[in-house]
């Protein structure tokens, strides 16, 4: 179906991008997103997709809003202390475009729900809390041949990679099992920021322009501030996809 | 020889940087891994999650080259 009238202007201020256009715009129309976690990451990364037109985007988190969420989970106001998660960010997002399909899943990744829960998206956006969680994410994505968008904080440091093996390394092949020793402090500037990188990995790919960051990990220091770009290279002895794996 | 670690994250403050605010300047020995190193500097290997030299990651059983700068990063997992 061709772009209406409303959707031309809507996105008339994209779709001039270089080798974006209508059929970018198509493409992304036809989309399936899946974000996994609905917290500062996923507040960014959700609004900037339903703003730019994404078709359909699934929001998983099984969390309710705490007054300790709104420094930095702007799909949230005040007004939304104590509500689920995905029913206060459904409405904020269909608000916000109601063109787009949101699909609200109150429940926890593990291992036994993620296939299920992630089948039938074209992307999932990593904007987990634990270490756990982000490496099930991992394999049940490696399993279904679904690209992931990585990103992780920590004060003002910020990770972001674009996953998706075998052309790229998995998650566990770079990021060792070993957890954040406490509970990490987090500005919304932080999430913010890599949130919408997040945005911007899942739109090029999406809609078919640029290039990713393919085995490269995006390091975001914003307090020197110092951003790097790394290369990084599957492990042969990686646990998820190396030649051991189960 | 001497290597150069650095770290603008959480490690900056157990790092006690010498050269600049984020930098301190390390004499150590060919052949020391960089777990040997950070032990030798009282860095618990429990808050570091990998390195990166020269656009490149690297894990902490690197072996550091004269004059590397090796920048050392902590678990992150927060979203
Ligand atoms: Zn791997």
């Amino acid at each position: 179906m061709a772009l209406s009238n409303d959707e031309l202007k809507r996105y008339a201020r994209q779709m001039g991008l270089p080798h974006w256009g209508r059929n970018g715009q198509e493409r992304l129309r036809a989309a399936s997103v899946f974000i996994a976690g609905a917290g500062g990451l996923g507040s960014a990364a959700a609004l900037y997709l339903a703003a730019a037109g994404a078709g359909r985007i699934t929001l998983c988190d099984p969390d309710t809003v705490e007054l300790s969420n709104l420094n930095r989970q702007v799909l949230y106001s005040t007004s939304d202390v104590g509500r689920e998660k995905v029913t206060a960010a459904s409405e904020r997002l269909a608000s916000l475009n109601p063109a787009a399909a949101i699909v609200p899943l109150s429940e926890r990744i593990d291992t036994s729900s993620a296939p299920d829960l992630i089948a039938g998206h074209d992307i999932a956006i990593d904007c987990l809390d634990t270490l756990e969680a982000r490496f099930i994410l991992n394999r049940a994505c490696m399993a279904l041949d679904v690209p992931v968008i990585y990103a992780a904080v920590s004060g003002f440091t910020g990770q972001l990679s674009f996953i998706h093996p075998p052309a790229t390394p998995c998650l566990e092949c770079f990021i060792p099992h070993k957890n954040p020793t406490e509970k990490p402090q987090v500005p919304g500037c932080t999430t913010g920021i890599m949130g919408s990188l997040q945005a911007a990995e899942a739109i090029k790919y999406l809609t078919g322009i640029g290039s990713t960051l393919a085995s490269c990990l995006l390091i975001v220091e914003s307090m020197e501030p110092r951003f790097d770009i790394l290369e990084i290279e599957r492990d042969p002895d990686c646990p998820a996809c190396g030649n051991q794996a189960a | 020889m001497i290597i150069y670690l650095r770290s603008g994250g959480k490690l900056h403050d157990l790092l006690k940087p010498d050269v600049d605010q984020y930098t301190r300047r390390v004499e150590t020995h060919e052949g020391a891994t960089l777990v040997e190193i950070l032990g030798e500097l009282g860095i618990p290997l429990v808050m570091v999650a990998f390195a990166f030299v020269d656009g490149k990651v690297r894990k902490l059983d690197y072996v550091p080259t004269d004059g590397d700068v090796i920048t050392i990063q902590s678990p992150v997992a927060g979203g």
